[in-house]
């Protein structure tokens, strides 16, 4: 049985590149999917589900030396991008997000906590932003684009010529910021339910009406629902790495109350984003055109849902030009479907 | 046709209301078990109408039934 014990943070720094490599790759689908199976016979599908660190583990070598994000300059992403990217690994770094100045009641485990993190969060948030960004160049295309993947990587200034990799259209210069994350992961033991409610803080059980343990802890501010097969959820998280650290907490209290728990198969299964194009949109318009992928019902509820086929996301566009996107596994299928959307909103832009 | 997105922020919002006032008030955890919440409460001002007893630490017990019983003890 194939299982994920914690890793590191540097030992997780490699297998964070490989999903960057994936993500530079996209316009390769044949070597792409490739990396995905391994020629083991009746095991494919088991090894494709679970266990995408085996098979990119054995792609470490040939493909790290392609892209090598930690030492990117962004110096020449448009300021408030910049200032966006700083800002998160900044926050995150420091485990104090949204200005939370409430003393921590453990100093000096989430001290410890946060120095490990420090790395891997800077570190990812860097090259996150960076994959996700370099679709959004504004006439200058940014960091290795499909075209130029294979040529070694250039430092970007102001002064270096490139040539645009779409000509006509621009990105949308607007970055869809993540609102929530629910993830899974099996602690693989039985829990006595009744034991994690009456011992652990801020925790609620109520077996009439819902089956698992609702705790919470303030930091990441997070809901863990916790089963007695030993199965969790936890929801609430800002970010990928958040969410596997608020996990990772959650999985302590349930070890702190005498319970043999392991941290398996960590999964993210929902991501949701949101953000704003700043312009009121025609949605009645939007509807007709659009008729197979959207839906419409003012009197049911205020906003499109739009269903995208590729990336499989679903949108809810609002007159006001705010949009919410769901459904998606990774962020870079949310930053997709937003700038998919993106040209289309714009041309049902209202007055 | 369910939203399941929905089904998310009902969590999120009970979240929010708990944690909000984890943040602004004073309260230091909470607990519901076996119907009995179990509240923990830091630096409280209980006002009556004459007097005012300032308490570091408060622990509320309560239960519901048809004869509502609520048991609060101070520390």
């Amino acid at each position: 049985m194939i299982s994920s014990p914690l890793l590191s943070p540097m030992e997780e720094e490699p297998y964070l590149e490989i999903y960057l490599d994936q993500c530079l790759n996209q316009d390769e689908p044949a070597s792409t999917s490739s990396h995905l199976f391994s020629p083991i016979g009746p095991y494919d599908a088991y090894l494709h589900i679970s266990s995408n660190q085996e098979t990119l583990a054995s792609h470490l070598e040939p493909s790290k030396d392609t892209s090598d994000f930690s030492s990117v300059d962004l110096s020449f992403l448009p300021d408030e991008l910049n200032q966006e990217n700083i800002e998160q690994t900044f926050t995150e770094g420091k485990e104090g997000v949204e200005g939370n100045h409430e003393t921590q009641g453990d100093p000096s485990r989430l001290q410890e906590l946060s120095e490990k993190n420090n790395n891997d969060i800077c570190t990812h948030n860097l090259s996150l932003s960076n994959s996700g960004l370099h679709q959004l160049s504004d006439g200058t295309s940014t960091l290795p684009s499909p075209e130029n993947s294979n040529s070694s990587f250039f430092p970007l200034t102001s002064m270096t010529p490139l040539t645009p990799m779409t000509p006509v259209s621009e990105g949308s210069g607007i970055v869809p910021q993540l609102q929530n994350i629910v993830s899974t992961v099996n602690l693989a033991c039985k829990l006595d339910l009744k034991k994690i409610a009456l011992h652990a803080k801020n925790a609620e059980y109520n077996p009439k009406r819902f089956a698992a343990v609702i705790m919470r802890i303030r930091e990441p501010r997070t809901t863990a629902l916790i089963f007695s097969s030993g199965k969790m959820v936890c929801t609430g998280a800002k970010s990928e790495e958040l969410s596997r650290l608020a996990a990772r907490k959650f999985a302590r209290v349930v070890q702190k109350l005498g319970f043999p728990a392991r941290f398996l198969d960590f999964k993210i299964q929902n991501m949701v984003g949101s953000c704003d194009v700043r312009f009121p949109i025609r949605l009645e318009s939007l509807v007709l055109t659009h008729q197979q992928f959207s839906s419409y019902e003012p009197e049911l509820f205020p906003g499109l849902v739009y269903r995208m086929v590729k990336p499989r996301i679903v949108l809810l566009i609002f007159v006001s030009g705010k949009v919410v996107l769901t459904g998606a596994k990774e962020r870079s299928e949310i930053y997709e479907a937003f700038e998919n959307i993106y040209p289309i909103l714009k041309g049902f832009k209202k007055a | 046709m369910a939203y399941q997105l929905y089904r998310n922020t009902t969590l999120g919002n009970s979240l929010q209301e708990s944690l909000n006032e984890l943040i602004q008030g004073s309260l230091n955890t909470y607990r519901f078990c076996d119907n009995v919440w179990t509240f923990i409460l830091n630096d409280v001002e209980f006002i009556e109408v004459t007097e005012l007893i300032k308490v570091d630490k408060v622990k509320i017990v309560a239960c519901d039934g048809k004869n509502t019983g609520s048991n609060m003890q101070n520390e």
